[in-house]
C-alpha cells in the first residue's frame, strides 16, 4: 500500500503537468466550437482521464484489459455521451424541467466532457502501453494548436480573440503568437518524455518528432501554408445573430444571448466629412418597427410606410424615396462602412439618404462595404419646440399606422398623467410631451440584460407597469406606445448607437455588437423622424467597453484600403529587423556552422598523416577516438580511458593496444623513438578495418554524415 | 575478420623502452610469482592478495575487516610463508608471525624484552613477535590503546624502542591488522589517525559460490601444498620495491588529479573530515606497484580507480547521516579523472 502511494506521489508532477497542456490543446480546439460550459467540461474531462489513466492503469481492472478493448469502451463511450447530449437537447421533457439555455448547456458539457475525456483515455492508454503512444499525443497536441493557428493565420480576426486581437492591434502576425504557444506545448510535452521511465523509447520518440517536423517545414517551404476559405464568417457566428435582427421572431428574446462577446467587432465606419453628434452618440439606423401586428410593432408589410429605410443591398447607388426635413440643420455627411458580419439591411448614420456599393478592398475580412450619405441632425432640441408632428403627405390610414397601440389603457392613462405635469406654455407641444415621457423612463427605469417579460403577451407593458427594468427593447416600445396614445406618431429605430468618445479622435469609427440598439423615433413636420432615445439613470450592467483604438484605426485604413494589411504590419514591424532578414541570417549561420564542422572533422581525421612523430600519439589517436564518435561509441564522463577501451573492445579489439600506447606515451616517460609513425598508422587501420566489420550500414552513413560527431570525443 | 587483424595488432611492441624494461620485467616477475603461490592457497581472494602484495612492496599495512574463518590467518601465513629469509638477512628474522591480540596484552609481549643471562650476566633482548616479515596482527581493536601504540611506532618508524635501545625491525616488515566488524563488545576501536597508518583498510566480502566449493573440495591438497610452492626471497622483494620505485612513471597528470580529488573532498559538505596529505604521499608507491603488476610502467586512471577508495575509504569522517562513501568518493573524482583522461590528448 505505502508503496503505491509513493509511486503516485512520485508520478504527481509530471502526470498534472501532461494532464495540462492536454487539457489546454482541448480549451483551443473546442473554443470555436462550443460554449464556455462545454470548454469547461472538455478541460475536466480530460483533466479526469490524465489522472486516472496514469493513477490506475497499472492496477485492475484496468491493467487487465487490452489496449485495443480499451480504445473501444472510450469510442463507445464517446458515442453514448453523444447520443445524451443529443437526446437532451432534442427532447422537450428535459427542456421542461430545466430552462432551455440550462438544458443546452447542459448537453454541451456532456458531449465535451465525453468526447474529451474518450480521447484523452485512448490518448494516455497508447501513451502507456505503444511505443508510438506518446508521439501520437504530441501530434494530437500538436494539431489542436495548428487548427487555431490556422484560424488566426493572415490576420484573420477569429476566435478566441484576446489571442489574435492582442497581436494584431501590436502589428504582430497572430500565428507567431500561436506558433509559440504550440512550441512551448510541444517543447514540454518533449520535456515529459524525457521523464518518461522508458529510457529505450526516448530516442525513437525524438526521431520520430524529428522527422515530423522536418516534412512539415519542407511542406510548408515549399508548397507553403493553404489558403482559408473565403466563406469563414470570421467567427463572429453569435454576432451576426445579433446584427441581423430581422430574423427573429420575437425581438424581446435577443437577451437570452449569452453576453460574452459583446466587444465583438460587427463593422468599421470611416467618416469622410467632419460631423460630431450633438447629443453624444453616433445613431447608425437600419430598420425601423412601425406596424402593430396586433402583438406588436413589426416592420412595415405596406409599402406607404417607412419609405425613407432602404432594406436591401444593391450593386448600385439607392436612394431613399423620402427625404427628411429641416435641410439647413441638417449636413451631408459621407461615411464608408465596412461590415464585418452579414447584414439584412444596410445601416448608416442617421439620416441615411443614400446607399453606394464600394468595391471591397479585402473580402477575407469585410463581407460588405458601401458608402453611405446621410443628412445628420445638428440641430438641438430647442429647435424642435413648437413643431408639429405627423407629415403632410401622410393619409390617414398611414398616419393611423403610426398611432395603433396595444389595447391596452394603461399606456394613454400613464401618459396622459406625465404630460399632466408640464408648464402651461408647454402642454400642447408635442415635443414637450415626448420629452416628459422620456425624462420619466431616464429617471424611473433600470437599465438590465435581464429579460423577465420576453414571454409575456406584451412585454412592453409588464415593463413598463411592473418593475420598470429592461434593457432598450423595452423602454423603446413602451415610450413609443406612449407616444402613440396621446397621438405622436412614432416608431421603433434599430440599429447601432456609438459614443461619441470612442472615435478618440480618429475618423474611424468601430462598431461593436454592444452597440446593437433601438430607440422611439418621433416624426416631427418638416423635420423628419427624431430620435428621442430614453437613457435610464439607473444601470445593472456595465455597457462600457475597452478602447480598441487600434483595432478600430487598423480596420479603419484597411476600409479606406489606404494601406493594405501586410502594409500595415510592416509599417508596425518596421523597427524590428525583418523576419526574412532574420530567416537568412539564421540560414546563413546555420550553413557556416555546418561547413566549419565538417572542416573540423575533417582535418582532425587527417592530420596524423603529416603531423610530427612526437604528436603522434596524440593526434593519431584522436582521430581513432573521432571515428568511434561518430559511430555511437564514446568515452563517458569521468570514465578513464582504460575503462572505456574495456567496454568497447568487443566490437573494437584494436582499441586496447592503441589506448595502452598512447597513455604510455602521454603518461609514462616512453619517447616516441620507441613507437614509429607506422605503428599509428597500423593502428587506425585495423580500427577502421574492424568498425568498418563491426558496424550497421545506416551508423556507417550517419558517422559520415553527422558533422559534430567529433564533439562527442573526449 | 580479422581474428588475423587482432592477433597482428596484438604483437605489437608494447611501451616498454629496452634499458628499464628487463628489470622491470624481473620484478613482475617475483610479483607474479608471489601472487600466485599466495593465489594458490587461498582461494577467491585474488583481488584481497593483490591488494595485500601491492600494500607490502609499496611498504604499506593492511587492515582487514572480516568474519571469523574467512581466511585471514592463511593468506598472512602464505604470504609471510612465500618469501624466503635467502642467504644474507640476520637470523633474528623469521618468515612469519601471528599475535592474537587481548585485553591484557603487553607492548613487550609484542615487541620483546632484555632478558638476563646469567652465562655472560649481561641483558640480551629477546626478540618479540613483530621480528618477522609479515605479522599477523590478530583482532587489533581488542587489545589496549597502549599496546596498539607500541605497534603503530613499529609500523610506521619500523623499529621498536625498550629500555631506550632501539632495535631497527626488517626492511620488509609488513602487518596485516585484522578486526571483526561485528562483535565491538570490550574492544578499543582504532581512531581515524591511527587508521592512517594503515595504507589500506579492505572490508573482505563472502568468497562466491564456487570458490567456496573449491575450498571445500581442495581443501586436503592444499594443506601439504605450501612446501612445494615457489618462493621469492626477501631481498628479491627488496630489489622489486626499488626497481618499480625508479622505474614506473607517475605523470604530473596523475599527481594533479590526486590533488584535486582531495581537495574535492574537503570541501564537500558530506565530508566532515577530508583525507590527509600523508595518504597521497603512501598512494603513490601504491600506484606504481599497482602499475607494475599490470605490466605497465606508468601509473594511469585504473590505478587510482582500484586503490583510492581501498586508500581513502577509512581516512575520511562522513558527516553525520552520510552512509554511502562510495558515492561520495565517485562523486568527487568524476571531474578530476575526466581532466586527467582529457590531458592525454592535450
Amino acid at each position: 500500500m505505502t508503496i503505491r502511494a509513493e509511486h503516485s506521489s512520485h508520478h504527481f508532477l509530471p502526470t498534472s503537468l501532461r494532464a495540462a497542456i492536454i487539457a489546454s490543446s482541448f480549451w483551443v480546439l473546442s473554443l470555436p466550437m462550443t460554449v464556455v460550459s462545454g470548454s469547461i467540461a472538455a478541460i475536466i474531462g480530460c483533466l479526469f482521464s490524465c489522472y486516472v489513466v496514469d493513477s490506475r492503469l497499472h492496477q485492475q481492472p484496468l491493467s487487465r484489459l487490452r489496449t485495443i478493448t480499451i480504445i473501444g469502451l472510450s469510442v463507445v463511450s464517446w458515442l453514448f455521451a453523444i447520443i445524451i447530449s443529443s437526446f437532451s437537447v432534442n427532447s422537450d421533457i428535459v427542456a421542461s424541467v430545466f430552462s432551455p439555455i440550462l438544458t443546452f448547456n447542459i448537453a454541451e458539457s456532456i458531449k465535451w466532457f465525453g468526447i474529451s475525456a474518450s480521447i484523452t483515455f485512448s490518448l494516455r492508454t497508447l501513451a502507456h502501453r505503444a511505443s508510438y503512444g506518446a508521439v501520437i499525443e504530441i501530434l494530437f497536441v500538436a494539431t489542436a494548436f495548428v487548427i487555431t493557428l490556422a484560424a488566426h493565420r493572415n490576420g484573420m480576426i477569429h476566435r478566441p480573440f484576446f489571442i489574435g486581437d492582442f497581436a494584431l492591434t501590436r502589428g504582430i502576425d497572430p500565428s507567431s503568437i500561436l506558433m509559440a504557444f504550440g512550441c512551448g506545448a510541444v517543447l514540454s510535452l518533449s520535456a515529459l518524455l524525457m521523464v518518461e521511465n522508458n529510457q529505450r523509447r526516448l530516442p525513437y520518440h525524438f526521431a520520430v518528432l524529428g522527422v515530423l517536423c522536418f516534412s512539415l517545414l519542407i511542406y510548408v517551404r515549399m508548397f507553403g501554408l493553404p489558403t482559408p476559405q473565403l466563406t469563414d464568417d470570421m467567427g463572429l457566428t453569435g454576432q451576426a445573430q445579433n446584427g441581423n435582427n430581422a430574423q427573429r421572431d420575437n425581438p424581446f428574446r435577443d437577451g437570452e444571448n449569452d453576453n460574452n462577446d459583446k466587444e465583438a467587432p460587427v463593422a468599421v465606419v470611416v467618416f469622410r466629412d467632419d460631423y460630431e453628434p450633438l447629443n453624444g452618440s453616433y445613431y447608425f439606423r437600419e430598420s425601423a418597427y412601425s406596424e402593430f401586428n396586433g402583438a406588436m410593432l413589426d416592420y412595415t408589410s405596406r409599402d406607404d410606410m417607412d419609405r425613407d429605410l432602404i432594406e436591401h443591398f444593391t450593386s448600385s447607388r439607392t436612394e431613399t424615396e423620402l427625404l427628411p426635413g429641416a435641410n439647413d440643420e441638417r449636413k451631408l455627411v459621407r461615411t464608408t462602412i465596412g461590415m464585418l458580419v452579414p447584414h439584412r439591411n444596410p445601416f448608416g448614420l442617421e439620416s441615411p439618404i443614400a446607399y453606394e456599393n464600394k468595391a471591397n478592398p479585402n473580402n477575407l475580412r469585410f463581407k460588405r462595404t458601401y458608402d453611405t450619405f446621410s443628412l445628420a441632425p445638428e440641430y438641438d432640441f430647442e429647435y424642435l419646440i413648437g413643431r408639429e408632428t405627423g407629415r403632410a403627405a401622410w393619409s390617414d390610414e398611414i398616419l393611423q399606422e403610426y398611432l395603433t397601440i396595444p389595447d391596452d389603457d394603461r399606456y394613454q392613462n400613464l401618459a396622459e398623467e406625465l404630460i399632466g405635469n408640464l408648464r402651461p406654455e408647454y402642454v400642447d407641444d408635442p415635443f414637450a410631451k415626448a420629452w416628459a415621457i422620456k425624462t420619466y423612463l431616464d429617471e424611473n427605469g433600470i437599465y438590465s440584460l435581464k429579460n423577465e417579460h420576453a414571454y409575456e403577451p406584451d412585454p412592453a407593458a409588464s415593463f413598463l407597469f411592473g418593475d420598470l427594468t429592461g434593457y432598450c427593447m423595452h423602454f423603446s416600445f413602451a415610450a413609443t406606445y406612449m407616444f402613440r396614445s396621446i397621438g405622436i406618431p412614432a416608431r421603433v429605430g434599430i440599429g447601432y448607437s456609438v459614443p461619441a468618445a470612442n472615435r478618440a479622435g480618429g475618423s474611424a469609427l468601430l462598431v461593436q455588437a454592444i452597440h446593437g440598439h433601438a430607440w422611439p423615433e418621433v416624426y416631427f413636420k418638416d423635420v423628419g423622424w427624431v430620435i428621442i432615445d430614453p437613457a435610464p439613470q439607473q444601470t445593472l450592467v456595465d455597457m462600457t467597453t475597452d478602447p480598441q483604438n487600434d483595432l478600430q484605426q487598423l480596420l479603419g485604413d484597411m476600409l479606406r484600403d489606404d494601406a493594405s494589411f501586410q502594409d500595415f504590419l510592416e509599417s508596425q514591424q518596421s523597427s524590428f529587423i525583418q523576419l526574412q532578414t532574420l530567416l537568412n541570417i539564421l540560414y546563413a549561420v546555420l550553413a557556416l556552422t555546418l561547413t566549419v564542422a565538417y572542416l573540423i572533422k575533417a582535418y582532425r581525421l587527417w592530420i596524423p598523416t603529416f603531423a610530427a612523430s612526437e604528436n603522434q600519439y596524440r593526434l593519431s589517436y584522436r582521430a581513432v577516438l573521432d571515428r568511434l564518435s561518430a559511430v555511437g561509441m564514446h568515452r563517458n564522463f569521468g570514465e578513464s580511458r582504460e575503462s572505456f577501451a574495456e567496454r568497447i573492445c568487443s566490437n573494437v579489439p584494436s582499441i586496447k593496444p592503441l589506448t595502452r600506447s598512447h597513455l604510455a606515451l602521454a603518461l609514462g616517460n616512453s619517447t616516441s623513438e620507441s613507437h614509429p609513425d607506422s605503428e599509428w598508422e597500423n593502428f587506425d587501420l585495423a580500427v577502421r578495418r574492424e568498425l568498418n566489420s563491426n558496424t550497421a550500414t545506416w551508423r556507417k552513413a550517419v558517422a559520415i554524415l553527422n558533422p559534430f560527431s567529433w564533439l562527442l570525443t573526449k | 575478420m580479422s581474428s588475423d587483424s587482432v592477433a597482428e595488432v596484438e604483437e605489437l611492441p608494447t611501451a616498454v623502452s629496452d634499458d628499464s624494461s628487463s628489470e622491470l620485467a624481473e620484478a613482475l616477475k617475483v610479483l607474479t610469482a608471489l601472487q600466485n603461490t599466495v593465489n594458490k592457497q587461498v582461494l577467491g581472494r585474488d583481488d584481497v592478495i593483490e591488494l595485500a602484495i601491492i600494500a607490502l612492496v609499496a611498504d604499506g599495512h593492511i587492515l582487514l575487516e572480516d568474519f571469523p574463518g574467512s581466511g585471514k590467518t592463511t593468506l598472512a601465513k602464505a604470504l609471510g610463508e612465500a618469501i624466503i629469509n635467502g642467504s644474507s638477512s640476520d637470523e633474528s628474522i623469521v618468515p612469519f608471525r601471528r599475535i592474537q591480540f587481548t585485553p591484557d596484552l603487553l607492548p613487550s609481549d609484542v615487541t620483546g624484552v632484555p632478558v638476563f643471562d646469567s652465562n655472560s650476566n649481561a641483558f640480551h633482548f629477546r626478540h618479540g613477535p613483530l621480528f618477522a616479515h609479515v605479522v599477523l596482527a590478530d583482532e587489533i581493536n581488542r587489545t589496549s590503546p597502549k599496546v596498539q601504540s607500541a605497534m603503530l611506532e613499529a609500523m610506521g618508524e619500523k623499529q621498536v624502542t625498550v629500555d631506550n635501545v632501539t632495535y631497527a625491525l626488517d626492511d620488509l616488515f609488513f602487518v596485516i591488522a585484522t578486526q571483526n566488524p561485528l562483535d565491538l563488545v570490550g574492544t578499543y576501536p582504532l581512531p581515524t589517525p591511527q587508521l592512517d597508518r594503515f595504507l589500506f583498510k579492505i572490508t573482505m566480502e563472502h568468497i562466491n559460490r564456487e570458490s567456496e566449493l573449491d575450498v571445500l573440495d581442495t581443501y586436503k591438497e592444499r594443506r601439504d601444498l605450501s612446501a612445494q610452492l615457489n618462493t621469492v626471497t626477501r631481498d628479491e622483494v627488496l630489489k622489486a620495491r626499488k626497481t618499480i620505485d625508479a622505474e614506473v612513471v607517475i605523470s604530473p597528470a596523475i599527481k594533479t588529479a590526486l590533488v584535486d580529488i582531495s581537495r574535492n573532498l574537503r570541501e564537500d559538505d558530506r565530508v566532515l573530515q577530508g583525507n590527509s596529505t600523508r595518504s597521497m604521499v603512501l598512494l603513490l608507491p601504491a600506484l606504481q606497484v599497482s602499475a607494475a603488476l599490470r605490466g605497465r610502467e606508468y601509473v594511469s586512471a585504473d590505478d587510482i580507480e582500484l586503490l583510492l577508495p581501498r586508500v581513502l575509504g577509512h581516512r575520511i569522517e562522513l558527516a553525520p547521516g552520510v552512509a554511502d562513501i562510495e558515492k561520495v568518493l565517485l562523486d568527487n573524482m568524476r571531474t578530476p579523472m575526466e581532466q586527467l583522461a582529457k590531458s592525454t590528448l592535450s
